[in-house]
Order: C-alpha cells, then sequence, then structure tokens
C-alpha cells in the first residue's frame, strides 16, 4: 500500500519537478505526434519513407546551428538556436521529400533504392558538414551531435510549448482530415474519382510526417526516429481493426513509451548504483523511449489476442489435437468390427508421436469417447461411434462432390478429402447433401454412413 | 445538375481522340466512341488490350496523351457526383483496418465535401443499400472477413451510395459466386430501367450476349462500339482477338522506342 503510494508519488513528480517535467511531456507530446503520424505511415506501408526522412533532416540541423552561430548566438540563446535547427531541419526534410519523389517519377528509380539513396547521401552530407562545424562553432558543435541520438534530459518548459503546439496542429489536422485520410489510404484512386483533392492531402500528409520528425528527432534523433513512427502504430494495429480505435491506442502507446523512456532513464541508474558512489550512471532518454515503445510493439505482436503469434500458435496447436483426435476415432471406428484395438493397431496409421497419441488417447478417454476394456485395448463409446462415422462421412461425402462435381479422377481424391473432413461445417454438409442429392455410396464405392439423426 | 436536365438524347459517354501512353508505349491509341444512355455496355478484349486503362482514363485517373471526353455532354469536372467508379477488387489491401459499413459509407464521401463527416441519413443510406446487396448483417466485420463474392456486394454498395447517373465497373464479375453472380446482374438491370448507363469490364466472351446490350471491343485501338447485335460477330473478335492485331501492337511500340532514340 505504502509502497505503491509512493511510486505514485514519484511517478507524479515527473510532471511537476522542474527539471524532470521539460524532457517528460515534451517526449511525451513528441511521441504522441509521431504515433499518430506514424499510423498513416504504417498502413500506407512507406515505413522506410520515416526512417529516410528523418535521416534526409540532419543537414538541416547542421546547416541551422552554423547559422546561428554565423549570427553570434551561443549555447545560452537556445530559443533562437531551437527555431533556427527546427527550420534547417524541416527544409531540408523537405528536399528529402522531393529528392525521393525526382528519383522515382522522373528517372524510374525503384522507390527502395530511391529511399536508401536520399537516406544515406543527406546523412552523409549531415555529418560532413558537422565535421566543419566542429572547428568554427565548436560549443553549438556538441548540440549538433545530440541531435544524432536526442537529447532530452536538457529540455524544458519552452519544449512544452512548442511540441504543444506542433502536437495540436497535427491532432487537429488528423481530425479534419480523417475522412480523407481513411479513403486515400485505403484507395487513392477511388478517391480521385471521388473528386477529393488527393493530391493537397498527400501534400498534407507529408507535411504532417516532417513536422512530426522534426519535433522528434531533438528528443530521440534523427538515427532512432522512426522507430517512434512505426513502433506505436504496428503495435496499434495488433489489437483493433478499426482505423478509429488505432489513431488513439497508438497515440496512446507513443504517451507511455515517452512516460517511461524518461521514467527508465532515471530511476534505472538510481536503483543500480551502490549507495555513497561516486560516479553517476548515466541512461539516455531516447534510447530509452524507443526500447520502451519497440518492448510494447513486441510484446504486442506476440501477445495481442487476435492476431498476436502466441495466441495464433496455440489456435494451430489446439486445431492440431482435433484433428488427430479425429483420425485416431476414425481409425478405431473403421477397425473395430468385432476386433480387440491395441495401442499399436492405433499407431500404426499415425505419424505423430507415441507420447502424443497418448495423450490424445487419454484425454479421448478421459472425455468419454473411448473406453478401456478388460485387456486394455481401446473401443468407442456410442458416442465416440458417432463422432468416427460423421468424419468418414464428411470425407466420403467431399470425395463424391470432388468426382461428380469438379470432375477430379476417382484415384486422386482422398488426399484432398483427408484435409477437408477436420474443418467441414454442418451448413456446409448440409449443402453438400442437397447439391449431392444424398448419395450412399463414395467413389470407390464404399458405403457413405448415414447421420446420427437419420437412425 | 445542368446535365440532368438535357435533353435525353445527349450520349452518356463521348471520347474523341483518345490516346495513352505508359513509359511512352502506347495503351490506347486514339479512342472515338459514343455510348447514349441507359445501355448497359461491356467493354471487352484480350488481356493487356487497355481495357481498365480506358476507364481509368475517361476518369481522369490516368492521365491521357490527348482526349477529349464528355459525360452527359459536359466534362467530369463539372458533374463529378453523377459518375461512380467501382475498381477492381484486387487493386485493394482488404486487411485495411476499416468494417464493411465504413468501405460502403466512402461512396458518400463526396457528396460530403472536406472535413464534413457521414451524418445519421448517409448512414441509413448505406444500410439501404447494403441491404440492397444482402450485405446488411456483414456491416460490422473486418473487410478482409469477406468472401470474395461478399467484397465485390460490399463496392458495389458502395457505388450506389454515390446515386451516380453513369457507373463504371472493373471486372465485377471476377472470382465471386453464383449467387452473387445473380445479385450483380440484377441490380445492373434495375439500373439501365431507371435510365442510367454502366460500363463493365468483362473478360468472359461466354457471357457477353447474355449480359449487355452494347459492346465495346477493343485492343490498344477501338475494334468496334454499338448494339450488341450489330457489333458481336466473328469479324470483329477476329479483329479484337486474333494475330493480326498482335504485329499491330508491335509495330506501334518499336516506333515509339525508335522515336525516342532508344536501342530495343
Amino acid at each position: 500500500m505504502n509502497e505503491s503510494f509512493e511510486m505514485q508519488q514519484t511517478m507524479l513528480q515527473f510532471f511537476t519537478d522542474p527539471i524532470l517535467r521539460g524532457p517528460t511531456v515534451g517526449c511525451m507530446l513528441m511521441c504522441l505526434s509521431a504515433a499518430l503520424v506514424g499510423v498513416i505511415v504504417f498502413l500506407r506501408r512507406q515505413s522506410l519513407l520515416g526512417e529516410s526522412l528523418s535521416h534526409a533532416a540532419y543537414p538541416g540541423v547542421v546547416i541551422g546551428i552554423a547559422v546561428a552561430g554565423a549570427m553570434g548566438f551561443d549555447e545560452s540563446s537556445e530559443w533562437w538556436v531551437s527555431l533556427l535547427v527546427m527550420s534547417g531541419a524541416f527544409i531540408s526534410a523537405l528536399l528529402g521529400l522531393w529528392c525521393i519523389s525526382f528519383l522515382e517519377k522522373r528517372l524510374k528509380v525503384k522507390s527502395d533504392a530511391a529511399l536508401c539513396f536520399v537516406l544515406s547521401t543527406f546523412f552523409g552530407i549531415g555529418l560532413t558538414l558537422a565535421s566543419r562545424v566542429q572547428f568554427t562553432h565548436t560549443l553549438l558543435f556538441r548540440q549538433a551531435q545530440s541531435y544524432l541520438f536526442g537529447q532530452a534530459a536538457t529540455m524544458n518548459d519552452m519544449h512544452i510549448w512548442i511540441y504543444g503546439g506542433l502536437s495540436a496542429v497535427l491532432i487537429g489536422a488528423i481530425a479534419l482530415l480523417y475522412k480523407e485520410l481513411q479513403v486515400i489510404t485505403f484507395d487513392a484512386a477511388y478517391a480521385k474519382s471521388l473528386n477529393i483533392p488527393v493530391k493537397a492531402v498527400h501534400t498534407a500528409i507529408f507535411i504532417l510526417i516532417v513536422l512530426a520528425l522534426v519535433i522528434g528527432i531533438r528528443s530521440v534523433g534523427v538515427v532512432l526516429m522512426s522507430a517512434m513512427l512505426i513502433a506505436p502504430a504496428a503495435a496499434a494495429r495488433q489489437f483493433s481493426n478499426r482505423l478509429y480505435i488505432i489513431f488513439p491506442l497508438a497515440g496512446l502507446f507513443g504517451l507511455l513509451s515517452g512516460f517511461f523512456g524518461n521514467y527508465l532513464s532515471v530511476k534505472v541508474p538510481e536503483m543500480l548504483e551502490e549507495p555513497g558512489s561516486v560516479e553517476h550512471m548515466f541512461l539516455p532518454t531516447g534510447p530509452m523511449i524507443v526500447m520502451v515503445a519497440t518492448s510494447i510493439c513486441v510484446l504486442s505482436l506476440l501477445f495481442a489476442p487476435q492476431r498476436g503469434v502466441f495466441v495464433r500458435a496455440l489456435r494451430i496447436a489446439s486445431f492440431r489435437f482435433k484433428t488427430i483426435s479425429d483420425n485416431v476415432i476414425k481409425s478405431i471406428w473403421r477397425q473395430s468390427n468385432g476386433k480387440n484395438i491395441t495401442f499399436q493397431d492405433i499407431a500404426r496409421y499415425q505419424t505423430v508421436s507415441k507420447v502424443y497419441l497418448k495423450i490424445v488417447l487419454a484425454n479421448l478417454t478421459y472425455n468419454g469417447w473411448l473406453r478401456r476394456n478388460a485387456t486394455g485395448g481401446y473401443e468407442l463409446t456410442h458416442e465416440g461411434s458417432a463422432w468416427g462415422a460423421k468424419i468418414v462421412r464428411l470425407h466420403r461425402l467431399w470425395e463424391v462432390y470432388l468426382v461428380d462435381y469438379l470432375g477430379a479422377c476417382a484415384e486422386r481424391v482422398h488426399h484432398s478429402a483427408e484435409e477437408i473432413e477436420h474443418v467441414l461445417t454442418p451448413e456446409i454438409e448440409n449443402e453438400l447433401v442437397k447439391l449431392l442429392n444424398d448419395p450412399k455410396r463414395d467413389p470407390h464405392h464404399k458405403p457413405i454412413p448415414r447421420r446420427e439423426d437419420d437412425l | 445538375m445542368s446535365a440532368h436536365h438535357k435533353t435525353d438524347d445527349t450520349a452518356a459517354l463521348s471520347v474523341s481522340n483518345l490516346s495513352v501512353n505508359y513509359d511512352r508505349v502506347p495503351i490506347l491509341w486514339d479512342i472515338a466512341l459514343e455510348v447514349p444512355q441507359g445501355k448497359l455496355v461491356g467493354i471487352v478484349g484480350p488481356n493487356g488490350a487497355g481495357k481498365s486503362t480506358l476507364i481509368k482514363a475517361v476518369l481522369g485517373l490516368v492521365k491521357p496523351e490527348s482526349g477529349d471526353i464528355k459525360f452527359l455532354g459536359s466534362s467530369l469536372k463539372d458533374i463529378p457526383k453523377h459518375v461512380a467508379y467501382v475498381p477492381q477488387r484486387e487493386s485493394v489491401d482488404w486487411d485495411f483496418p476499416i468494417t464493411v459499413r465504413d468501405l460502403v459509407l466512402m461512396g458518400r464521401y463526396g457528396h460530403l465535401g472536406l472535413f464534413r463527416r457521414p451524418r445519421q441519413a448517409d448512414i441509413a443510406a448505406a444500410k439501404r443499400t447494403m441491404e440492397i446487396m444482402g450485405i446488411e448483417g456483414l456491416q460490422d466485420r473486418q473487410i478482409s472477413q469477406l468472401s470474395g463474392g461478399q467484397q465485390q456486394r460490399a463496392f458495389l454498395a458502395r457505388a450506389l451510395l454515390q446515386e451516380a447517373d453513369i457507373y463504371f465497373m472493373d471486372e465485377p464479375f471476377t472470382g465471386i459466386d453464383l449467387a452473387t453472380e445473380a445479385v450483380i446482374m440484377d441490380l445492373l438491370k434495375r439500373l439501365i430501367a431507371q435510365n442510367k448507363t454502366v460500363f463493365v469490364v468483362h473478360h468472359d466472351l461466354n457471357t457477353v450476349e447474355a449480359y449487355f446490350d452494347w459492346l465495346i471491343l477493343l485492343n490498344l485501338r477501338l475494334v468496334a462500339s454499338g448494339p450488341l447485335k450489330s457489333t458481336f460477330n466473328a469479324e470483329n473478335l477476329y479483329a479484337t482477338y486474333g494475330k493480326s492485331y498482335a504485329l499491330f501492337g508491335e509495330a506501334l511500340k518499336l516506333s515509339q522506342i525508335k522515336t525516342v532514340g532508344l536501342n530495343e
């Protein structure tokens, strides 16, 4: 009780403490913007675009710093330096975007090649310029460096206002253009046929992307920025099939990443530090934010209720168990004309391991489909026998359908029926019976078992 | 609106001098045709004949080299709401996170204009068109959970919601079940009865006679356009699908390559 109260206190501190609240709230706003724009980028399958544009912003950052230096600003006039750097980054990223579309449209370069070309060229130019600035404006150069991986810790209340304003613009634009964004992302050609100004909205989308990147590189840096676009969107997509839920959910994941990135970068060193130690451990905030975001993303990919890998693996395993059960019941049903059926008799027709088969048999026995007789052999209960007849019935119905309706050759239909017998629903069975005129024999002249309710 | 009040003999679509190139290779070459209102029009031709390109070009989705296109005597930008487009089913990402209802409602976006959200009346109208297409029970499903036939029905419900006078449908009969085929045919007949005009890109020659009353035969250039009875004959079909036209296309392509100074 007491501990959790303390925890709440310290968490609240990140919003009230004059030193902590700058980076915390600033980063949260930045992550929110990135996540919202990221949904559009992610659904348009343009994830690499974010990566390219954030790198393309770097030469603008360095030029902004050089201009600030030439105008006589130093580290103390932060407002002006920030403004120049952000304008530089904005223009440079737009230039990168223009280069990409020029390469694609005019020179017919493939999209991925154009993106990589712009990424490496612009980043290379940025690094070259930076090494030059190193000698001309030594003090400001450190700031240029900080844009590589971000430097959230030095953010202050001013950044809250800047990023708050930019985030408001972004959220407003997405809310106003929601319907257009939806239809254009889904099918741009159709949107154009509706007379929606596709070009103008595309331009707006690109400006939003560049804005979000420019907001983000101060705290996360150009190198890691694209993760902040994509990770929250990819995570949110795992949980919902509705665009109007994915947007706020991605935003929420962004906010959480921003907060816990800051929280952990402060708290983890505190926990690890030996009391009284002189050396201070330091965990950079930007990479920490990215790690929180990607952790959320990985967990969602694995454990999301519908689309998660783990849940899907479970579903596959349970279907396999059902299939093997079907096969076991079927093989006993077919062999059981007064014969005592041993484990060996069953195992002969199954490809699964003996242990797995034992588990299947135990489960079937426990649930009343099978019973052991005095000699240890297996026999079907009344219900088990009905199950076996049903599987064989579906198998043979399907074979008749393949031969009579799809013109398949009778020798080759068994394999398909082996698969389909496990998935046919009662509705499809009824349709088949109607279509095939309730056949009595399969293509191999074996009788098709009657349905239980016919007896 | 003005187009609405024009006399009924105005052509639903008139095209002159339409040529489309892609990467300097001609896709359509000097098309000129006129189709009266109230016709069910089949656009027929072999693969790569430019059938889809023709409807994309008249809808302004592909930029033509040249050409003049009029709908009901007006240019498309003056009467955009009178024309509706049904894209090929395979052309979109069916994993996109929207429901069937969201998809159908897109048919109202053009009427609503920028920034405005669908209103209750639009949602009621969407429900009605879904009922017409027999998919009202699926409205809350994600679109990837539909069968091929159901996806096509959703596309048509969306087009119906546009309440247009001229419809362009790109292969609506491809990859669907028999029941859906009947529902679509029934719908098309009802639209024609209301003097609307429907253009259908179609590739199954066996059903052409049963479905359409007007035919556009296409293979890079226009082979024929006219009432079914006078156009659906062996001569035109040979001209559309026969070997001689493959050579025509080849020569045209070569001449284009030469004129821009490239080697083959």
